[in-house]
């Protein structure tokens, strides 16, 4: 008998967003036994795909951050709250690195922590971000020139004109041009088509010459021709390829509302490297609470069909989003709190104190920030300091701090705050051996 | 008043709680994304759409639903994938069952649904019932007037029922082991009627591990009426079932299954479907395992015996939607890689497409087949002649499609054991 199937597991990680799944690929990487566990798909699927670290500083500014490398030391002084400072630049870097190599050979991400992309949104506004799969990169808008972006009937909230017109405003040194088509068959007609059925449509050849077939006269004279990022789910690659050998074009995508193919094309590589390096993947699963006990997780319970299930592991991550993903809670009396561990959250009790009385301020929400205390090691701390479990790690939006609206730093922080805990678990052991 | 008090003052059923976390979907569509169904059919307009959106418009009272939900497959990798806790697949059950209320249940689901009486009457007439359902033109008479698909893949009948053996064969050989531990073996319609041999090996497999199999009274656990939207009559099965099995719970003994969808009825849902959430209901929920999921407990507790006879093989698994809604992992992985030699190569995909009795109906047949295509061709191209599934009618399914030799995971534990030989 193979002891090694039984022994018991080296991480349990909670959340397949980002954070959750970036840590579960390192560790099951650097061969340790780890079990993935998820109350649903994460949050990848509802963001863009791409990975920004610092897209806007000061928080109020409307000028997108160039260089975030440059600008991180200003950040990082002015909000000496934030994760980021707690990890340090060397584990940001460390962090896109580490996904770069999670991604390498199954999706083309390009860019460096010296140079932000600006890409189109789907509201016709640049969305700084640090690196992006090619697709998306393509559409930069640091590169100047005459563009077109298309849309189809079909698909619902994905408008052209207004992207073109609210980028051509604002005076990029981009002309925008829009074009709205019907799609081929299968999609013609259709009322409810989500980004993802458009992308399996893309998979079809004979749907892409349809596609290249409409749009072509249309696209003389444009440099760069932009689709919903709708081209492909597994066969992206070869979608991407075809369209610019059919067109003569540098195609790009731009980002939909979810659910988001970059994202879901992220998710799903993600989750491969983990399983092709041997994790255990439980998605489905709720973690209803977990026991600390002499300053240490001593186990967690899921919530299976018909009862709860205890697990134990050496090391528990904590990666359950912030409030939008359910990994810090809040209800109508100004109560805010960490439903697994019951761990100290920073939050204000008051809740007349939780939002700006404007809605759209462009400074902070203040309960973007609420999240979980934790200490340099991303342990949880009490009032005083002091870690109430050494072996239990918090990452990404959980943390206090992290509000990945102002200054879009949310990647950045799952991507550090991962590469910070394999780093002190891995590190941890071989000092032990 | 605060939301707090309104929710000490609502004493919500299971169903109704279920209901309410249509509050919870904030349109997404993640679960439209990775439905099965609607990945290759527009007949299916996705989870989202029928799901929480519609349930909006759904009173007590008032019953609206659309015909597109009976292309709903229940699969439920919409409630799985769900990361805001919305019961989709719950939700479309139930409002599944509303739409057949008002309009009659055609006889081919009334059968469909009925696994128990089709074992019952094809079963001691097994030669003669095989015959003619292999035969191509009663197929194709079937297909014409009951609208079951000619290809389908119908089992075939055994002659010895799983019972007969245990009761005849099993027991009054002596062969039975007695041992102060016990556990209770709920076999389902298929082990019973079609697939003996996986029961077999299932007690092998016990008996051989120190247990005393209890085989109680059962009848089918409901399953397939509940998806064939006949919840009264799979009530009335549940109820039959927990009256039989909760003095087993009682006592404190394990309920174990070879049939997951079974065990998942047992588990989950009698309670989060058909509204049982009675003591007793809890008690057999509480103490039911699939019995890959029991045998590796006892691994995990060093109770499991490793005497396992080498086999060198890469098996290729799937792992079916209802084993998935057990929410507890895939126990058949760990379990079989305790055989030394045994590589398992877990194929990822999403559902066979078969889903219990949809993919036997005329017009669902090539749905559930396209459905099924990603782990079809995976498996095929793994050039395998055999591969392992936990579930009796993704087996068929997979081998209808594939050509593939299936098998129960307990079977190649009890070849491992040295207590049959699959010959592989």
């Amino acid at each position: 008998m193979k002891q090694d199937d039984l022994k018991p597991y080296h991480t349990i990680i909670i959340g397949t967003g980002l954070a959750g799944l970036t840590t579960a690929c390192l560790l099951a990487g650097a061969n340790k036994k780890v079990l993935l566990v998820a109350q649903g798909a994460g949050a990848l699927l509802l963001a863009s795909g791409a990975i920004d670290v610092l897209g806007y500083h000061p928080a109020d500014s409307r000028e997108p951050v160039h260089n975030p490398a440059q600008k991180l030391p200003d950040f990082l002084a002015e909000r000496p709250e934030h994760p980021f400072c707690l990890v340090g630049p060397e584990q940001i870097r460390a962090g896109l690195e580490a996904f770069l190599s999670l991604v390498k050979g199954r999706l083309d991400y390009q860019g460096s922590l010296e140079r932000n992309w600006l890409l189109p949104g789907p509201a016709g506004v640049g969305h700084p971000t640090c690196l992006a799969p090619v697709s998306l990169a393509n559409g930069d808008l640091n590169t100047r020139g005459r563009m077109l972006v298309i849309g189809f009937d079909e698909l619902r909230d994905f408008y052209p004109a207004l992207i073109s017109q609210n980028l051509n405003e604002q005076k990029l040194g981009v002309q925008v041009a829009a074009l709205t088509i019907d799609a081929p068959w299968p999609i013609a007609g259709k009322m409810n088509v989500t980004p993802i059925e458009l992308a399996r449509a893309f998979e079809q050849p004979e749907f892409r010459q349809q596609v290249v077939k409409a749009v072509k006269s249309a696209s003389r004279g444009y440099g760069r021709v932009g689709f919903p990022a709708v081209l492909g789910l597994e066969r992206h690659a070869e979608v991407m390829a075809d369209l610019q050998r059919g067109l003569g074009k540098v195609v790009f995508e731009v980002s939909t509302l979810p659910p988001s193919v970059p994202g879901r094309r992220l998710f799903d590589a993600l989750q491969s490297v983990f399983l092709a390096a041997g994790g255990r993947l439980l998605i489905g699963s709720k973690v209803v609470d977990g026991v600390i006990e002499n300053g240490r997780v001593q186990q967690i319970r899921l919530e299976t069909a018909s009862r709860l299930k205890p697990v134990v592991a050496e090391n528990y991550v904590l990666a359950t989003g912030g409030i939008f993903g359910g990994g810090i809670q809040t209800d109508g009396e100004g109560k805010v709190w960490e439903p697994i561990f019951d761990l100290p959250v920073i939050a204000e009790a008051d809740r007349h104190q939780w939002f700006e009385p404007k809605f759209l301020s462009a400074g902070d929400q203040p309960i973007a920030n609420y999240g979980v205390k934790v200490n340099r090691q991303l342990n949880p701390v009490d009032e005083s300091g002091m870690p109430l479990a050494k072996n239990l790690f918090v990452t990404g939006a959980t943390l206090a701090g992290s509000n990945w609206i102002v200054g879009r730093t949310g990647d950045g922080v799952a991507l550090a705050t991962a590469a910070t805990v394999v780093a002190t678990i891995v590190d941890r052991i071989s000092r032990a051996a | 008043m605060t939301t707090q008090v309104i929710q000490d003052q609502l004493v919500l059923s299971i169903w109704e709680q279920a209901q309410y976390t249509a509050d919870l979907c904030i349109k997404c569509n993640i679960c439209t994304s990775h439905c099965p169904v609607h990945r290759v059919t527009d007949l299916f307009p996705g989870p989202k759409f029928v799901g929480p959106q519609a349930q909006r418009f759904r009173s007590p009272r008032e019953i609206s639903v659309d015909n597109s939900l009976d292309y709903c497959s229940g699969c439920g990798v919409c409630t799985m994938v769900c990361p805001h806790g919305v019961k989709v697949m719950e939700m479309n059950a139930k409002a599944r069952a509303r739409l057949y209320q008002r309009k009659p249940i055609p006889l081919r689901n009334r059968l469909l649904g009925r696994s128990e009486l089709l074992g019952m009457l094809g079963s001691p007439f097994a030669p003669l019932a095989n015959a003619l359902f292999t035969n191509g033109m009663i197929r194709w008479l079937t297909e014409q007037v009951l609208g079951i698909h000619r290809y389908a893949p119908m089992p075939l009948f055994s002659w010895e029922t799983f019972r007969g053996w245990y009761k005849g064969v099993h027991c009054e050989s002596g062969q039975r082991l007695q041992s102060n531990k016990k556990v209770v073996y709920f076999h389902g319609c298929s082990t019973n009627y079609y697939e003996p041999w996986v029961g077999k090996a299932a007690v092998a497999v016990l008996e051989h591990n120190g247990f005393e199999v209890i085989v109680p009274k059962q009848v089918c656990c409901g399953l397939p009426m509940l998806s064939n939207a006949e919840f009264g009559a799979a009530r009335k099965n549940a109820y039959q079932n927990i009256r039989s099995l909760v003095r087993y719970a009682r006592e404190g003994y394990k309920i174990v299954g070879t049939s997951t969808s079974c065990t998942l009825s047992l588990k989950s849902d009698y309670r989060h479907i058909l509204d049982i959430d009675t003591t007793e209901a809890r008690l057999v929920a509480q103490q039911t395992y699939d019995i890959c999921e029991f045998l590796l407990e006892l691994a995990e507790a060093g109770e499991l015996k490793t005497d396992f006879q080498p086999l060198d093989i890469t098996l290729p698994y799937h792992s079916p939607c209802q084993l998935k809604a057990h929410n507890m992992g895939l126990p058949a992985i760990d379990l079989l890689e305790m055989i030394p030699g045994v590589k398992v190569n877990h194929i990822q995909a999403d559902c066979c497409g078969i889903a219990g009795t949809y993919g036997y109906k005329k017009e669902k047949y090539q749905i559930a087949m396209e459905v099924g295509k990603p782990l079809f061709d995976q498996i095929k191209a793994s050039r395998s002649l055999v591969a392992v599934c936990d579930s009796e009618t993704c087996r068929w399914q997979i081998a209808h499609a594939t050509g593939a030799r299936m098998f129960h995971p307990v079977e190649l534990l009890a070849q491992a054991y040295g207590l049959i030989d699959l010959n592989i």
